[in-house]
């Protein structure tokens, strides 16, 4: 590289002189400095703003206070200043350097840019392009948006930021799974994830369950995607910000596995001058939000609750009519705790012309509210950018995580801390011990002691993860430029269970021994791996031309490539020797499991983009992209693009209107695309496979319920959006409109077939999925002075989802809470549909005895039927059960509004997010009453209800449908700027909450919750999940 | 120029090495076999034979657990321990309140389709093998769960799949159990052409009597066909003395045992009655009882499984003895020239069993019959003495039936068709109305 250097640079100084402003040659190099305040429209000081030389090496930031100092070797001539920063529109000033003109002042003041015109966004493209060109709608959030929310989790923190995406944190576990939906759901079968990318690396956010593992956790039921999800590994602090690209018609440059959108996170990268220390810790502090209250009454019926002769379940027993005296209990403080946590993240950013970096490390703790449950992670990140010549540069991104949680077995288990409680009475002293300090059995049933699940279960998952990414920018020749990126994401997650043996009567399924204590079969423990690895490359190279003066053209050309690598290896075992907590310990080994996948993916796309004055920009595109997954014929598919973006704010005849005054910023714009779910099915979905056991000492193969179709093709979204972006009075206000149709075609469906097929359920490509909506982003600043600041935002998003010709009326999953969910032509995926209250006249009917009934009479379809009453007025036992809709998880709306209020240094931040008109099936409500614990069968043991209420509601789905709709004072931040404190440049505190309070009417704990975990299918089920705790932080941010 | 063009070309080449090698898109399954691999060797066809016995036998969804668990609640063997187990709880309630989302029915259904199918795998599969013997034991093999299939679906719906295919059309059950019979000749006289060598035997699940278990259910199912003759030929062809069971071990559990005897949460036996009217109730004497159930004397319910429900590792008959003597007996009263006093020695056989004379334990001990010598009479004690029997075997929903007992003493005559497959066969029947 250095024999090239000579002639590299003489030829750049060439271009330079010919093709830049009027240059004065000159032999010298002179120092040259360059000084000034950089204020917003009010005259406060911009923090944080860029400073730099255009077409020079010399840059810097603003201070707090808004200064900034530059020195440069510059030649004499005439110079560009250009000031951006965050928000504002950019800002530049002509400089003319002589030999007596050396010490410069330029002052900046920034205009606001709400909607974000100029501001340069990252969609696809390898240079970036402004918002003013973008034909779809693209978010951006900030960093300093991120860290308001006492959160450590990334995704969490963009809850409520972002337009069109309904965020919904499914457990309150420290770490806690977290789904994210763009534009509603975009398939069936698969993930309805979108592609996340951090600095060009696809980061894996599988669920992999390395815990929870043998198939008693969940009965070996349909449980969705449970756990963690591993955008967990991702520090917020390192954030720089993060674009949120909705649909295809954004994303369709990323074609093969965007049609669940793209989140695009860039970290902190350095910049010139001298080192920066920030340093940042918080203290968390979390409760459970809202204690339920339990049956007190004073009785029960049948005999005693505990040893000979125990009898519980005496609600679902009508027969029993005698009563016992019970102590009722509240077990919530036998589980739940405050949790304390804490933040600590430290970074140093800086650099010299050539080489600048960041670096960071953090360590974040943080208990569940759960006892002895915890998450910590440690992060490190070096991020650094070199300046190999003046026509390249390089940049590398090093990120490694670790990260361990103390866990308990989740929701989906009856030995889930929730659920030992949810699935005893209150009747039965859990704390009671025998002599040795043995807990005692609760009831009859084998039921798990809800303190041995918190005393002795352990269960432990870590994650080393490493993401790492290159990326090479070139200029070989004027107006191109050429890059490659090259990521890898590998990461290694351990889990392990112990589950000593029981010394009282566990039954089989929760891993006892039994009445007997069977030592062969008592006790339970797992050791599981998951190694994933995967690496991509993305070439680019981009043209720009200038085609007439007005005119100009940009092409870009790109490949990319991507593989991945999964291996799993599980191994279980039961009936457990005395204080050895592995596997090795098991007298009875489980089967385990050990299973490998690969996948690759190739692609290539063109897209042109042209020009006109800065007011109209239209662009084309094609994407051609082939997965391994599917069948060999349907492998590569072709995607189109195309966009136009149209400101009419900066035409000529705007001006003219007369408008403009107070009208400043109009823009229309619209696009399509389309893009693929390359990794819609796994990696061998597409054969008839043959699974191999181990059975009695023999080999079994046994073929799968699932027929599958060797020629499979992927799904395919076409995505139309149309929108616009205004801005008024000086952009005081902004507003923006989306409205889009976004369908799924080639659905990937396991559909149910007839099993006298010889096969339970068939995945091909069937029929289609249509989410039709609009997203509202309204802003405003209705106070803005010199001291006070009141900005107001508000978001809100309307989607309507429904599966069109699938060619099948009714398919319906049996779910691990019950739950029954339904795919029904022509209805929102995933809806409850099941057994209800018979009614006639409105009113809910009722038998003699006062017990209300079951819907019954003729179905005459999956919609419709018709009822049925026999001389009574009572649906007839003879008559079938009737089923209908009888509840809907997709929301009506989602909205957010944001109030931020900031008085000279003080600062308070108020997010309201709002999930209205949806849906939970609360699983736990019912086995509540069934147990006894609750509030109805409270009201039945009273004698306030008649004997054999609950029973009679047993089977009657639409009991356990809970209005879900909630209002949640998601985040709360307040802070103050000292500014500078001794040696510290920038010193502030701020007390911030989360999740602080819920305005809605649900019976259970928490509406926003999902046993499903991330599942597409599975959402709004309420079984088991630990509820997310109200989070307290105190924090304190120094820059130095 | 020139040299940054070079140079790029450096940089790109660097890169495109990387790239080089990962475009490979033709990924094997190192997980599984696909079918065509199973079904090009051996070993492929005997691990898909012995994956039905794994399918009928093993787990809550296996198809044993779940003919037994319809059968019993429907004919009152059963008691409910938790109507929080919704599918049980329907079967418990009976009637309307059966509905074709049971998902233990549409096990039965389900897993009767599969052993069907991939037992046609193996049986067409393995007359192209050159081992001879090897092929006829498989044949014999598979044809056993091939037939068990074939009857869970006739005993319990009133019609059946012609086949396995898509949108199958249905035929009358009897025909079923006339498949089924078909089936077991075309075994037999494969094995009559070709002994079963010892090889395969080997790579089978020990535990199963092929030849004996085969004319087992031949005589079972003529039975229920009503070929009373052949009944009685084949029930005589069968070696009394000889065991053929599922086997169980410490990794595959009795699953009777596993869901239910250690849970306490599923069922348990109703009671001493064995759900029996008066007048049909076994003796206190009868040793059948306690060889079926336990009391318990401290936790509810009083009355817990045994039998063959008793512990992990029990193994599970796929046929008793004394079903043959019972199925002669009936067949001897039953025919055209029925012949009384040959039935009452069958008849007696069994009543006077001593429970350490049964391979199995399961002995009466009881006087021999003293009730008229007539037909009518004779079936009755036929009736209660498989009721008794055969406890808990999933057979008595269909004795039910043959014996005209009254429509009251069961709480469902027929299931109804699963949902599953009426969506999606236009052919399905309607369903009975009880």
């Amino acid at each position: 590289m250095k024999l090239l250097n000579y002639p590299v640079r003489a030829h750049v100084r060439l271009l330079v002189m010919l093709c830049v402003f009027v240059a004065l040659p000159s032999l010298l190099f002179a120092q040259v400095k360059v000084t000034g305040t950089v204020t917003n429209t009010q005259g406060q000081p911009v923090e944080g703003a860029s400073v730099v030389i255009k077409n020079t090496n010399a840059g810097t930031v603003t201070n707090a206070s808004g200064n900034y100092t530059l020195t440069a070797s510059l030649k004499n001539g005439k110079y560009i200043v250009s000031v951006t920063g965050i928000n504002f529109k950019s800002f530049e000033k002509e400089i003319a350097v002589t030999s007596s003109n050396q010490n410069i002042a330029v002052e900046a003041s920034l205009e606001a840019d709400i909607n974000g015109f100029d501001e340069v966004v990252v969609t696809g493209t390898s240079a970036g392009t402004t918002r003013r060109q973008l034909g779809s709608y693209v978010s951006t959030v900030k960093s300093d948006q991120l860290i308001k929310g006492a959160t450590g989790n990334v995704l969490a923190a963009l809850q409520g930021k972002t337009a069109g995406a309904q965020i919904t944190q499914n457990s309150g576990d420290p770490a806690g799974g977290m789904s994210v939906r763009l534009r509603g759901i975009s398939s069936i079968s698969s993930s309805s994830e979108p592609l996340y990318i951090v600095d060009g690396v696809i980061v894996n956010n599988a669920t992999n369950r390395v815990t929870n593992t043998s198939g008693n956790f969940d009965g070996g039921n349909f449980v969705g995607t449970v756990g963690q999800n591993r955008l967990v590994d991702i520090n917020p602090a390192d954030i720089d910000r993060i674009e949120v690209l909705n649909g295809a018609a954004a994303a369709a440059i990323y074609g093969s596995r965007a049609n669940a959108g793209v989140v695009q996170i860039f970290t902190k990268r350095g910049t010139t001058g001298a080192a920066r220390v920030s340093f940042s810790t918080n203290v968390t502090v979390g409760e459970l939000r809202k204690r339920l209250e339990f049956n007190q009454a004073p009785t029960k019926f049948g005999g005693p609750t505990d040893g000979v002769g125990a009898q519980t379940q005496d609600i679902l027993t009508p027969s029993l009519t005698n009563t016992t005296p019970v102590t009722r209990y509240d077990y919530q403080d036998a589980i739940f705790r405050t949790a304390i946590g804490n933040d600590n993240n430290i970074s140093i950013a800086g650099g010299t012309e050539k080489t600048k970096y960041f670096l960071s490390g953090s360590y974040f703790f943080n208990q569940g509210i759960i006892k002895n449950t915890d998450f910590q992670r440690y992060n490190f990140r070096a991020n650094v950018d070199q300046v190999l010549a003046d026509w390249a540069t390089v940049s590398i991104g090093l990120n490694y995580v670790n990260s361990a949680a103390n866990e308990k077995p989740d929701g989906n288990s009856f030995f889930s801390p929730m659920n030992s409680v949810t699935i005893i009475g209150n009747i039965h002293d859990i704390f009671k011990r025998d002599a040795l300090g043995n807990l005692q059995a609760v009831g009859e049933r084998g039921r798990v002691n809800p303190l041995s699940v918190i005393e002795d279960f352990k269960q432990k998952q870590t994650t080393s993860r490493t993401l790492s990414n290159i990326s090479l920018k070139l200029k070989p020749i004027k107006n191109v430029l050429v890059d490659y990126t090259l990521g890898i994401d590998n990461f290694s997650q351990l889990g392990t269970t112990y589950l000593p043996p029981y010394a009282y009567n566990v039954s089989d399924g929760f891993f006892g021994g039994g009445p007997n204590l069977d030592p062969s079969r008592n006790g339970y423990a797992s050791a599981a791996n998951n190694t994933f690895f995967a690496i991509n490359h993305d070439v680019n190279v981009t043209y720009n031309t200038a085609i007439t003066s007005n005119l100009s053209s940009t092409t870009q050309a790109g490949f990319s490539q991507q593989y991945e690598k999964n291996n799993y290896v599980l191994l279980q075992g039961r009936g457990l020797a005395p204080f050895v907590q592995t596997v090795n310990g098991a007298s009875t080994i489980i089967p385990g499991n050990d299973d490998r996948s690969e996948i690759s993916i190739t692609g290539f796309y063109l897209q042109q983009n042209f020009k006109f004055r800065n007011q109209l920009f239209v662009t084309g595109a094609a994407r051609v992209d082939g997965s391994s997954v599917f069948g060999q014929d349907q492998r590569n598919q072709t995607y189109l693009k195309a966009s136009l973006s149209y400101v009419l704010s900066g035409t000529d005849y705007w001006e003219k209107l007369g408008v403009a005054k107070w009208f400043n910023q109009f823009k229309v714009r619209m696009a399509y695309g389309e893009s693929g779910n390359l990794t819609g099915i796994g990696a061998y979905d597409r054969l008839n496979n043959y699974t191999a056991s181990s059975f009695l000492g023999r080999t079994a193969l046994n073929s799968s319920q699932r027929l599958a179709n060797q020629n499979v093709k992927p799904e395919r979204q076409a995505e139309i959006e149309f929108g616009a972006d205004m801005g008024f009075f000086n952009n005081r206000a902004t507003l923006s409109i989306n409205v889009y149709n976004k369908k799924v075609t080639d659905l990937l469906i396991n559909r149910q077939i007839a099993p006298t097929r010889g096969f339970s359920t068939l995945l091909d490509n069937f029929g289609e999925l249509e989410n039709k909506g609009f997203e509202i982003v309204l802003g405003g600043s209705p106070i803005a002075t010199k001291t006070f600041n009141w900005n107001i935002n508000l978001l809100y998003n309307h989607n309507r989802n429904k599966a069109v010709r699938i060619g099948q009326a009714l398919t319906l999953f049996n779910t691990n809470g019950g739950a029954p969910v339904g795919i029904i032509e022509g209805q929102p995926i995933g809806i409850f549909y099941g057994t209800f209250f018979a009614t006639t006249n409105g009113q809910q009917v009722k038998n003699s005895a006062g017990i209300l009934q079951i819907e019954r009479g003729t179905q005459i379809n999956p919609l419709q039927f018709t009822t049925a009453r026999d001389a009574n007025g009572l649906p007839p036992v003879t008559a079938s059960v009737l089923r209908r809709i009888i509840g809907n998880p997709n929301p009506d709306y989602t909205a957010t509004l944001v109030n931020e209020f900031t008085f000279k240094k003080l600062s308070l931040r108020v997010q309201l997010d709002a999930v209205q008109g949806v849906d939970v099936f609360n699983a736990d409500f019912r086995t509540r009453q069934n147990v006894g614990n609750g509030l109805v069968a409270e009201q039945e043991h009273r004698g306030l209800l008649p004997r054999g209420y609950v029973l009679g509601n047993l089977n009657i789905e639409e009991w356990r449908i809970d209005d879900g709709s909630f209002v949640k004072l998601r985040e709360l931040s307040f802070s103050y700027d000292l500014g500078k404190v001794a040696k510290i440049s920038n010193l502030s505190v701020s007390f911030s909450g989360r999740n602080l309070i819920s305005w809605d009417n649900y019976t259970g704990y928490d509406p926003e919750t999902n046993a499903g975990g991330q599942s597409t299918l599975l959402r709004g089920i309420d079984f088991g999940a630990v509820p997310i705790p109200r989070t307290y932080s105190l924090g304190i941010r120094a820059n130095f | 120029m020139k040299i940054i063009i070079k140079n790029s070309a450096i940089l790109l080449s660097l890169a495109a090495m990387l790239l080089v090698g990962a475009c490979k898109k033709d990924f094997n399954n190192p997980n599984a076999a696909t079918a065509d691999q199973v079904f090009s060797n051996t070993r492929g066809f005997t691990g898909t034979a012995v994956g039905l016995q794994r399918l009928y036998s093993l787990g809550r969804a296996g198809s044993l657990f779940n003919i037994i668990n319809a059968n019993g609640f429907v004919t009152n063997e059963l008691f409910l321990v938790n109507a929080g187990n919704l599918p049980e709880a329907q079967l418990n309630l009976g009637g309307g309140s059966v509905d074709p989302t049971n998902t233990i029915l549409a096990n039965i259904w389900a897993n009767a389709s599969k052993v069907i199918f991939d037992a046609d795998n193996v049986i067409t599969g393995a007359q192209g093998l050159a081992d001879k013997g090897y092929a006829s034991g498989l044949i014999g093999y598979t044809t056993i769960y091939k037939a068990l299939a074939l009857g869970s679906l006739s005993m319990f719906w009133e019609r059946v799949p012609a086949g396995v295919g898509i949108n199958s059309s249905f035929t009358e059950r009897k025909q079923g159990f006339e498949r089924a019979v078909t089936a077991i000749d075309a075994a037999l006289a494969s094995i009559t052409t070709n002994p079963i060598t010892a090889g395969v035997l080997a790579n089978l699940p020990a535990g199963i009597d092929i030849v004996n278990t085969l004319q087992a259910l031949k005589a079972r199912y003529a039975l229920f066909a009503g070929n009373y003759p052949l009944a009685l030929t084949a029930a005589n062809a069968v070696d009394l003395t000889k065991r053929s069971a599922f086997t169980y071990d410490a990794l595959n559990l009795n699953s009777l045992f596993e869901i239910s005897t250690a849970t306490n949460n599923v069922f348990q036996p109703i009671d001493s009655t064995m759900g029996l009217p008066v007048g049909l109730r076994p003796e206190a004497s009868d040793a059948r009882v306690n060889f079926y159930m336990v009391i318990n004397p401290t936790t509810a319910p009083r009355w817990r499984l045994l039998g063959f429900a008793a512990a992990a590792n029990t193994n599970f008959p796929i046929y008793l003895p004394d079903e043959m003597r019972l199925i002669k007996a009936e067949a001897l009263v039953r025919q055209s020239a029925p012949n009384l006093t040959a039935a009452k020695t069958e008849l007696d056989a069994v009543l006077t069993q001593l429970p350490a004379a049964d391979p199995f334990g399961v002995g009466a001990n009881q006087p021999t019959y003293a009730g008229p010598l007539t037909a009518a009479a004779l079936l009755t004690e036929i009736y209660r003495n498989r009721c008794i029997e055969l406890f808990m075997s999933g057979l008595k929903l269909e004795d039910m039936r043959r014996f005209e007992r009254p429509l009251t003493e069961r709480k469902r005559n027929f299931f109804p068709y699963p949902f599953r497959e009426r969506d999606n066969n236009p052919n399905t029947p309607t369903d009975p109305s009880f």
